[in-house]
């Protein structure tokens, strides 16, 4: 894998939705399959990224996000996989170790992840966690995580996992480069704070919030990188979420989407979709305008390193959903490419890959930050 | 001084917004200098729902939590809708950003199609107010239909708004910055290592 300035990819939620058109909703087989085709299509269009969430009740599949990644893997050959998010809170992180370890010896490298509290509180107690600790639960969690990666021989104890007494992570990370790691916001400024502290990447979820919002948040998780030592302001790996649905005319868009939109599990019922879209990043219209508004992000987060989209939630099917990639690949990503590659300063960092991790631990300067 | 004027009256005119009028007056006459600022929740009401939905506050939803949350005190009146404050009225502050009124001076005010509604006051309004850590003040006002032509509701609230008054110069203006308190508590957690 060698860096390619920014990714650009989709991310899923794994919903299990109603068809609001049809009145269908597909069984949790049809929809698992359904999310390998989505993945395997994104990699032939020339998406760089698959990520995948996780969540732990119905109406969502994703529960085991490695087992898919790791079917995906298997039949995918230069897309990277990732999660949107793994939950750092109800996971063991000596599993989310093992578990991404394993899948980053199976996929060569094509494995990244980002870390997220959860905020479905009735899912901590299935797993013995109390969502009001979520927060020194993710800090702990996350500590343990760094060591379990990087040290060979683990001794450690803490408030709220068994202690661990001369244990090593087997499988070791594949070079001994760890994944990288991203941490997933939609609100909290507390995990800008967590993701600038390790220098590591900071994804805002961006799709749920108003643009001014997710410029705060950016701004604040540059500055503290930067407080960090890790490098300047700009030089922060920033990932973002979006949300696009398109076709060639923008009205057939606008058309089609509406009942989609209306009746989303999210936000349906709620704001019109001209309301939405003026006040998200929601875009709904030509390929074109997916462009214009996607470039705009740049204005207010700066050069950032990872774009991933929303397509397939709110029961689309998956004949239009992969209709959506097409478009994407055909028609809008290679312009955001070339695009975003004007003005780039040769200082911002390309988006974090295995290669460069590899590249990066074997230059002696950069120092790991602890 | 700013104050925050929350008036929850549904139609127009309303007597719910005279009342929070003639409290704004009452409390400009007790201090002098005073920028009030009067949020009309019926104006709200859509953007008060989709806030409920969507979970984020549209433009003019955030003027709003701008507006309580520069203010030094808020006077904050409610229909009586079943015994209680209006849907709309909770709805508010069910999605106001948590801690926007904490600790600060809040006078209560409510009115009513009769006086047997008055204790919504101390049964609804202060119970809310002292789980969202506003300060409230001793004494509010309950106004009903029948009080705004009799004598009494004048002195009412004249003693309300100089009751409120003299919190607010106690009180002082409003400091405290929620992000970095919580930045603060994360920046202990990783340090704690």
């Amino acid at each position: 894998m060698t860096s390619t300035g920014m990714q650009f990819g989709i991310f899923t939620v794994g919903d299990v939705t109603a068809d609001p058109t049809t009145g269908r909703t597909p069984t949790e087989g049809e929809r698992i399959r359904a999310t390998v085709t989505i993945a395997k299509k994104a990699e032939e269009v020339g998406l760089d990224v698959f990520a995948t969430g996780e969540h732990h009740n119905p109406p969502f599949v994703p529960s085991s996000p490695t087992t898919l990644l790791g079917y995906i893997a298997a039949q995918t050959e230069r897309i990277v996989l990732t999660t949107s998010t793994t939950l750092i809170t109800t996971n063991d992180p000596v599993k989310i170790a093992e578990d991404y370890s394993v899948l980053q010896h199976l996929a060569g490298g094509r494995v990244d992840l980002m870390l997220g509290r959860g905020n479905t509180g009735p899912v901590y107690p299935w797993f013995g966690k109390d969502i009001r600790a979520a927060l020194p639960l993710t800090v702990e969690n996350y500590q343990l995580l760094r060591r379990l990666w990087r040290e060979d021989v683990v001794d450690w104890s803490g408030e709220y996992r068994t202690p661990l007494r001369g244990f090593t992570l087997a499988p070791r990370p594949l070079d001994g480069v760890p994944p990288f790691v991203w941490h997933g916001s939609i609100r909290s400024p507390e995990i800008a704070e967590l993701a600038a502290h390790y220098g590591d990447g900071f994804f805002a979820n961006h799709i749920f919030w108003p643009a001014s919002h997710t410029k705060a948040m950016v701004q604040l998780y540059r500055q503290r990188f930067e407080h960090y030592g890790h490098g300047g302001a700009d030089q922060a790996i920033v990932g973002l979420g979006g949300q696009v649905f398109l076709r060639p005319n923008s009205q057939d868009a606008v058309n089609e989407f509406r009942p989609y939109f209306d009746n989303a599990p999210v936000y349906g019922h709620g704001p019109s979709l001209e309301e939405f879209s003026a006040q998200t990043p929601l875009t709904v219209g030509s390929p074109q305008q997916v462009i214009d508004k996607t470039l705009s992000f740049r204005e207010y987060v700066g050069d950032y390193q990872r774009q991933l989209f929303l397509i397939d939630h709110a029961g689309l099917p998956l004949k239009t959903v992969l209709e959506q990639l097409d478009l994407l690949g055909e028609h809008v990503i290679p312009v955001l490419r070339k695009e975003f590659a004007i003005g780039r300063p040769a200082h911002v960092p390309d988006a974090p890959t295995h290669q460069s991790l590899i590249d990066a631990a074997r230059r002696p300067e950069i120092q790991e930050a602890s | 001084m700013r104050v925050a004027v929350i008036s929850g009256g549904l139609r127009e005119p309303s007597s719910t917004r005279l009342l929070a009028d003639r409290l704004a007056a009452a409390v400009r006459a007790e201090l002098g200098q005073v920028e009030v600022e009067v949020i009309e929740l019926r104006r709200l009401a859509r953007a008060i729902a989709d806030a409920m939905v969507t979970g984020f506050a549209s433009p003019e939803l955030e003027e709003a939590f701008g507006a309580v949350a520069g203010s030094d005190g808020v006077i904050a009146v409610t229909p009586t809708f079943n015994a209680t404050f209006s849907g709309l009225f909770k709805s508010f502050f069910d999605v106001l950003p948590e801690q926007t009124v904490e600790g600060v001076p809040v006078l209560i005010a409510a009115t009513g199609g009769t006086e047997r509604h008055s204790l919504v006051l101390d049964h609804a309004l202060r119970p809310m107010f002292s789980y969202l850590h506003a300060v409230v003040s001793p004494t509010g006002v309950y106004a009903a239909t029948a009080d705004f032509g009799a004598q009494g509701l004048s002195e009412r609230i004249t003693k309300a708004a100089s009751n409120f008054a003299r919190l607010l110069k106690l009180c002082g203006p409003r400091r405290g910055d929620t992000v970095n308190a919580e930045l603060d508590e994360m920046q202990r957690l990783l340090a704690g290592a």
